[in-house]
């Protein structure tokens, strides 16, 4: 029985009472038969011969549940203190977020979780080296960042997409993952190529009798031919920005002989040309 | 501060250690790295220039993309050198001509 026998209202000493009432209504001095029922005092007693067995529960918590929220068994002193209520789900307040928060770079919007397989396959090649060898290393630094952000968002979405169980997406984010890999393999080949050579030509620099490494206060660059000619070869370049480069192979031969004349002509004429060319090429 | 080479030689390959193995004497670590160095009085003094720090520019305004179109074909440099890119003399040629003067 939940209810103890504590609080449990003693029906036999009920009934005692009914009894007496009816034997003193009664005109026959007959005693009235009544059926002993559990609850019938002599019946209660029933356990509390010597050597009867623990009949008692020993649970004292037995039924309550915070959870289901039952109360105590039994009435404390702290019962009648009016509690706080709490507030149901759906009256909570909305959570206050920043807009401009971080962490929201990891998802495609403020919406989704993670990209759909359409929008993820919209994506073309990876930086190719000779194309990345042209970036400054500013460039090279914040397109590194931004590939690095790429991934993220795409790791995000890939742990959603299992997670939750939202369906495919894993081939095409992978395929996408491994192109922005490509570029990432690129910028560190460049950067890694331009410290070597930069080490090597240092260790050149030392021979070469037009620089002067000692840092002694003179120019590090002191070229043997003065560069009269560094008017004329701004002049040409600006008539190239202007004309923009309309007429290919004429306007580079054209620079490169301008410059002959001014600085070693058999290691930059090649060189010039090449920027030339690469500046073509850019198509700018 | 490398593995103890001893307890993951040619007997000890098949145990396949782990960092929660054996009393003492046996170290593994996790791959992070080494962050600075012991003290003889069982302490670690943290080297600040052997732990990594991450310098993020600013991305205001930046308009790059990790793709390319797959309309622009990828095209290999011309190089004049043997050595092409990693060319030294290039270097200090293209250096002169474009950064020698301050």
């Amino acid at each position: 029985m939940a209810t103890p026998a504590a609080i449990r209202p003693s029906l036999g000493a009920a009934l005692h009472h009914v009894c007496g009432s009816t034997r003193r209504i009664a005109v026959t001095p007959s005693v009235v038969q009544t059926a002993a029922i559990s609850t019938t005092a002599s019946l209660l007693k029933r356990h509390k011969y010597p050597g009867a067995r623990d009949n008692r529960d020993h649970s004292k918590h037995r039924g309550e549940s915070a959870i289901r929220r039952t109360g105590t068994r039994w009435r404390l002193s702290v019962s009648d203190e009016p509690l706080p209520k709490p507030v149901p789900l759906k009256d909570l307040p909305p959570v206050e977020t920043d807009p401009d928060h971080g962490l929201w770079e990891f998802f495609p919007d403020r919406v989704t979780v993670a990209a759909v397989p359409e929008e993820d396959a919209k994506h073309g090649r990876g930086w190719s080296v000779e194309e990345l060898r042209k970036k400054s290393w500013d460039d090279l630094h914040r397109l590194w960042w931004v590939c690095c952000k790429e991934r993220n968002r795409l790791a995000t979405g890939e742990w959603e997409r299992r997670k939750q169980k939202l369906g495919y997406g894993e081939a095409e984010a992978a395929k996408r993952d491994d192109e922005v890999k490509v570029t990432m393999r690129g910028i560190k080949h460049v950067l890694t190529e331009r410290q070597y050579v930069w080490e090597d030509a240092l260790k050149l620099a030392e021979d070469d009798p037009e620089i002067n490494l000692s840092g002694d206060g003179n120019p590090v660059f002191a070229p043997s031919e003065f560069l009269e000619e560094v008017e004329e070869l701004e002049e040409t370049v600006e008539e190239m920005q202007r004309e923009g480069f309309k007429e290919g192979a004429g306007e580079t031969k054209q620079l490169s002989s301008n410059v002959a004349g001014s600085v070693d002509a058999a290691e930059t004429t090649s060189t010039n040309s090449d920027q030339g060319a690469a500046r073509l090429r850019q198509g700018v | 501060m490398q593995p103890t080479r001893v307890l993951q030689g040619l007997r000890y390959r098949k145990l396949r250690l782990t960092t929660k193995d054996v009393n003492k004497g046996f170290y593994k670590g996790t791959g992070t790295g080494s962050m600075g160095r012991h003290t003889n009085k069982g302490g670690y003094i943290i080297e600040w220039s052997k732990v990594r720090t991450y310098v993020v520019p600013s991305l205001e305004g930046f308009k790059l993309t990790p793709f390319v179109s797959k309309n622009v074909r990828k095209l290999y440099g011309h190089y004049d050198d043997a050595e092409g890119p990693r060319s030294p003399s290039a270097y200090l040629a293209r250096w002169k001509s474009e950064n020698g003067f301050d």
